[in-house]
């Protein structure tokens, strides 16, 4: 009866995802099909250069992004150090905020009343401006870097909470049907079916969080604070060093693009049975 | 022997399934919906009995509320003598759904064992391997694939497999060839007749398709209305094993105008009302 079987689509994808070959051709470093934004990139940097080099701006004003790249390679090992610290915040931030958001999806995807009491609160907590607070906390808790892992866990938080929140509840029926028809417990549904299920929904959120939590960094170590990117910016831009300042701001941006090209290559490797992988996989 | 009696009683021994005189009515937002009213039937061990009827005539509920998923408003229903839970319990139930509702992310092997990592204590000792069940389904070389590389056949074959895993005694289908193609649908009859030779299960099976009812069944029952009840139990005695042959054949054509006319004949009192 083997030859009964229908003809299916080509099994030896299935060893793609599993190999880490890369389905477009080609290793991450290669530029494939990033060239236009490569492009686009260089265009911009070489309209600024010629534009400030014509106009005679002072530096002052507006650096060359010539003199950024220099001054970044120059005091790379001071921009790194600073980073670190950022980036150790933001990190443990993110870390705190995926508990709590976490914890409280599960609670509210558990019970209706749990999310009718404390859902308007997350929302209420979402939309005040973190930099209104962070002053508030800098008086609290010092100079410390509780405030920015505070704050970066604020701002990172809601996100992975409303997005755990639908993963969770995003269940096949006819899937939840045949796990009730297993007799299955609550917990078992949990691990089985809504916590992978869910996955695609976290992912996605944490591309948000992931830069959101290094903003909240930023942000709190702005209002005050010995170190980090944000303190770098602050002091550069008291002293109309606006080289540094960029500098800093370049190494940010870098930062945050690390991160979300990290979540995205989580993501296309835990959800390659997920639409998302998948259609971008055959449009070829 | 054929009757289109609304109840077919068997005086030697109790019906495997016994649903007696059930009722269903859901809340809605809207009021109660009455899906089910005054629904009896009776299934023989080893029996094929195929439910049939138009969409919303309550046929898949009369299969949840058999598979214990759901529970009657009024009336009763036994699994060898014991409510529905009993069986779902001690898993003599094995459900086969229209979309197969496998996981994704779990490749053919890991969606039929993950009957087994659940409910573990409840589990009984297996009289054979999982690798009896897809020679059983014809998927031998596809076990570490994932449902999107298999067609809807073969994710309905995985489905089916998923089911057998507990070698329960009861298999309840609900429309699971309705997403397939005309061909692929047909092809899977046969197999499922094959499947069914093999194993000695009870089915329970869920169709709008009229000739799927008739070749593949012992029984056809005929639901219809709003709420929906018994219109027509139909006795197929056509000689097994089957093939495709058969829908050429005479009876085979009467039995399809006798289960129409009863569906068309709810239909045209449905309008009078």
């Amino acid at each position: 009866m083997s030859q009964s079987v229908e003809p299916s689509r080509d099994i030896s994808a299935g060893e793609r995802w599993a190999g880490g070959d890369n389905p477009k051709g080609g290793a991450w470093w290669q530029l494939g099909g990033h060239w236009p934004a490569v492009v686009a990139f260089i265009g911009l940097a070489v309209v600024w250069e010629a534009g400030v080099r014509l106009s005679g701006t002072p530096a002052y004003i507006l650096p060359t992004p010539s003199a950024i790249l220099a001054r970044t390679w120059t005091d790379l090992p001071y921009l790194l150090s600073q980073a670190a610290d950022t980036l150790g915040e933001a990190l443990v931030g993110l870390l705190l905020a995926s508990l709590l958001g976490l914890t409280a999806a599960l609670a509210m995807a558990h019970s209706r009343s749990v999310e009718r009491a404390f859902f308007p609160l997350m929302v209420a907590l979402k939309v005040t401006p973190m930099v209104v607070i962070a002053p508030l906390l800098i008086l609290w808790l010092g100079f410390g870097p509780a405030p920015k892992v505070i704050v970066a866990a604020l701002l990172s938080f809601f996100p992975i909470l409303s997005n755990a929140l639908i993963g969770l509840r995003s269940v096949n029926p006819r899937a939840l049907e045949f796990m009730r028809s297993l007799n299955a417990s609550r917990w078992e549904i949990l691990r089985e079916l809504r916590l992978p299920q869910s996955l695609p929904y976290l992912l996605s959120a944490y591309k948000t969080s992931a830069t959101l939590s290094i903003i909240g960094a930023v942000v709190a170590e702005w209002v005050g604070a010995d170190r980090g990117l944000g303190h770098v910016i602050i002091l550069a831009n008291s002293n109309l060093d606006m080289t540094t300042l960029l500098a800093a701001v370049l190494i940010l941006a870098i930062l945050g693009i690390a991160l979300y090209v990290i979540v995205e290559a989580i993501e296309r490797r835990a959800l390659f049975w997920h639409e998302s992988t998948l259609t971008s996989d055959h449009e070829q | 022997m054929r009757s289109s009696a609304p109840t077919l009683t068997r005086e030697r021994s109790e019906p495997l399934i016994a649903v007696r005189g059930v009722d269903k009515v859901f809340g809605g937002p809207t009021g109660p919906i009455e899906a089910l009213t005054d629904v009896t039937i009776s299934v023989e061990r080893g029996a094929f009995v195929s439910l049939i009827g138009p969409s919303g005539c309550g046929k898949s509920t009369l299969l949840r509320l058999i598979g214990g998923l759901l529970d009657p408003s009024r009336g009763s229903i036994a699994i060898d003598g014991s409510p529905p839970r009993v069986a779902q319990v001690g898993k003599q139930l094995g459900f086969v759904f229209q979309d197969s509702g496998l996981l994704p992310w779990l490749n053919v092997v890991e969606n039929i064992e993950l009957s087994l990592r659940v409910n573990r204590g409840a589990n009984r000792p297996r009289p054979r391997g999982t690798d009896d069940l897809l020679e059983l389904v014809g998927l031998q070389q596809f076990r570490h694939a994932y449902p999107h590389q298999l067609s809807g056949g073969m994710q309905q074959r995985v489905g089916i497999a998923r089911a057998l895993v507990h070698y329960p005694s009861i298999l309840l289908m609900d429309e699971p060839f309705g997403a397939l193609d005309e061909i692929t649908r047909e092809h899977m009859r046969f197999e499922l007749l094959r499947i069914w030779n093999r194993t000695n299960k009870t089915i329970v099976f869920v169709t709008h398709s009229i000739a799927e009812s008739i070749v593949l069944s012992d029984i056809v029952i005929a639901l219809a209305g709003q709420p929906g009840q018994v219109r027509a139990i139909v006795q197929i005695d056509l000689p097994r094993p089957r093939d495709a042959a058969i829908e050429r054949s005479p009876r085979f054509l009467d039995y399809a105008a006798e289960l129409r006319s009863a569906l068309a004949t709810t239909s045209s009192r449905m309008l009078r009302q």
